[in-house]
């Protein structure tokens, strides 16, 4: 069965439309990604998901059953939970926290605090348990975050950047124990993101919201521009670079660079490429025999490479590589 | 108790009582409708917030003829012949204190972070354990308009003067002696008094201070 079912659903503040999603099923257990830039809908998709705001129009429903009525949000919030980008703790000891969502729950003050220490110790955080939790760093509030939305065991679990503050290893750790978390006991995790390497990592499906609506193309090198027109062969102003592009269009508008067109190289390309930007190697994810290599060259851009390349050209992070595109490889939309 | 210690002493616990007993009252009434208006939207809110603001600047003495008027014999009240009685200013520092209570127990509600309330209902938490968590998270700031709600009751001269009369061991206060004693050019015994105003305020004030760092639930 699936945990969530959406159809038709519609969003919109002060009459504004942000999220337009026509249909969308997870299924039980799933690790669904929901990734897009800064305003594309993916908080507002998780807080509807949650069933802590009401949608403009449309369904959700969860594990089969409609979730209409304010009763039928109130039962189905006993049963997902969800992390906010930022985690607000509340005030009170780390244990008080984590065992807030089972005393809701009219589980008893002993028997709540034993299974808030269970979830802490799951997570590795036993030892933070009598720690104030306003003094705790952005990481730390973070994980608890994450032991308190588990703490209730509920079906699913919404984390909106789960990661965003928190280091490498803590993106690891995290999610580490998210997949302990699904193979002890049926779990559906749907998490928004923005860094594309953990959705592809960790997230067995994916979700591209831009703008509100799923997108075609996943956002990695997505930009918004403004497009002066004037000819088919424009230049745009992205960040701090200026790019070639074929388009007819002017105005506002959305460059994908498709990360399988960039050839990186680790001297300047003479090609038929129009775009040739230097930069330096942030980050490295391999999938499989394919490697996802960001580099920041005054904006950040993602190259899919193959293993085998990477390695013939030594590239490594703090390293410097070229990354070249021509101009009809830019989608415009 | 004789003599003018006992005088002193007699007119300081009046004081404290009738600053403690208006505050209590108007806390009791003040603090809930601060919440329901910084906690719920509805029409004509804006404009009640308004007129609350507007009423913290009310004068005493306003406040203090509008009481008398009420109590005096001829006043709708008059029968309950409280007039220069001390429960007269007690009356009178509750309209004084009602406001301060609810608007900074609205401004404290609407203040709280809005992630507070989110995270309670992702919790599964319902309308009266969020309700009651983000009560907890502003107690601070409640608490804080507790004290301030005190300490203007219990420095307030003017109503007391008009509805309490300033009788000798029946409704003088702490305020009204120390306004007595200087129109009388009794200047050491004035400082006494308002040294022992200033020491009752400062008593009250670690109180709520010392509840505030220990105020963990």
């Amino acid at each position: 069965m699936a945990t969530f079912d959406v159809a038709a659903l519609r969003q919109a503040y002060g009459g504004r439309p942000v999220l337009a999603l026509d249909a969308l099923t997870v299924r039980e257990g799933a690790r669904l990604a929901v990734v897009g830039p800064n305003g594309a809908g993916k908080s507002t998709l998780l807080r509807l998901l949650a069933f802590v705001d009401t949608p403009a129009a449309g369904t959700i429903a969860l594990e089969g059953k409609r979730i209409a009525s304010g009763a039928a949000r109130r039962g189905a919030r006993l049963r997902v939970t969800m992390v906010e980008q930022r985690p607000y703790l509340f005030r009170g000891s780390v244990l008080e926290n984590v065992a807030y969502g089972l005393r809701a729950r009219g589980v008893s003050r002993a028997a709540a605090a034993d299974r808030a220490r269970e979830a802490l110790a799951r997570l590795r955080l036993k030892e933070l348990a009598g720690r104030d939790a306003r003094a705790l760093s952005d990481g730390e509030v973070q994980r608890v975050a994450v032991a308190r939305a588990l703490a209730v065991e509920p079906v699913a679990v919404l984390l909106d950047e789960p990661v965003s503050g928190a280091d490498r290893a803590a993106h690891h750790a995290l999610f580490a124990a998210l997949a302990e978390e699904q193979a002890r006991r049926p779990l559906t995790i749907v998490f928004a993101s923005h860094l594309l390497e953990d959705a592809y990592r960790w997230a067995d499906d994916l979700l591209a919201l831009h703008l509100g609506q799923p997108s075609p193309v996943t956002p990695e090198n997505l930009f918004r521009v403004d497009l002066p027109g004037g000819s088919a062969m424009q230049e745009v102003q992205v960040g701090p670079l200026t790019l070639e592009v074929v388009t007819d269009r002017t105005g506002p508008a959305t460059l994908a660079i498709p990360p399988e067109e960039i050839v990186l190289s680790t001297a300047s390309l003479h090609s038929s490429a129009r775009n040739v930007l230097r930069g330096r190697i942030v980050r490295v994810a391999e999938h499989g025999a394919a490697v996802r290599v960001t580099l920041d060259a005054g904006i950040e851009l993602v190259a899919l490479i193959t293993r085998k390349s990477f390695d013939e050209m030594g590239l490594a992070i703090g390293g410097t590589a070229f990354a070249s595109f021509k101009s009809v490889a830019v989608r415009v939309f | 108790m004789s003599g003018p210690g006992g005088e002193v002493a007699g007119i300081a616990l009046l004081s404290l009582r009738i600053a403690l007993i208006a505050t209590v009252i108007a806390c009791l009434l003040g603090v809930p409708l601060g919440f329901f208006l910084g906690w719920t939207r509805f029409a004509g809110r804006r404009v009640l917030l308004a007129l609350l603001n507007t009423a913290l600047a009310l004068p005493t003495v306003v406040i203090g003829l509008l009481i008398y008027l009420l109590l005096a014999r001829r006043g709708p009240l008059g029968a309950l012949g409280l007039l220069y009685t001390w429960q007269a200013i007690v009356v009178a520092e509750i309209v004084l204190a009602l406001p301060i209570a609810t608007a900074l127990s609205a401004a404290a509600i609407q203040s709280v972070d809005p992630r507070v309330r989110r995270t309670a209902l992702t919790l599964g938490a319902g309308t009266l354990r969020t309700a009651w968590t983000v009560a907890l998270e502003a107690r601070f700031a409640i608490l804080a308009g507790v004290a301030v709600a005190f300490g203007r009751v219990l420095s307030e001269v003017g109503a007391a003067l008009m509805v309490g009369g300033n009788v000798r061991f029946q409704t003088r206060t702490l305020t009204t002696a120390i306004t007595l004693a200087t129109s009388q050019g009794q200047f050491g015994f004035a400082v006494a008094l308002g040294l022992i105003l200033l020491a009752l305020a400062l008593t009250v004030s670690v109180i709520i201070q010392l509840l505030q760092g220990h105020g963990d639930v």
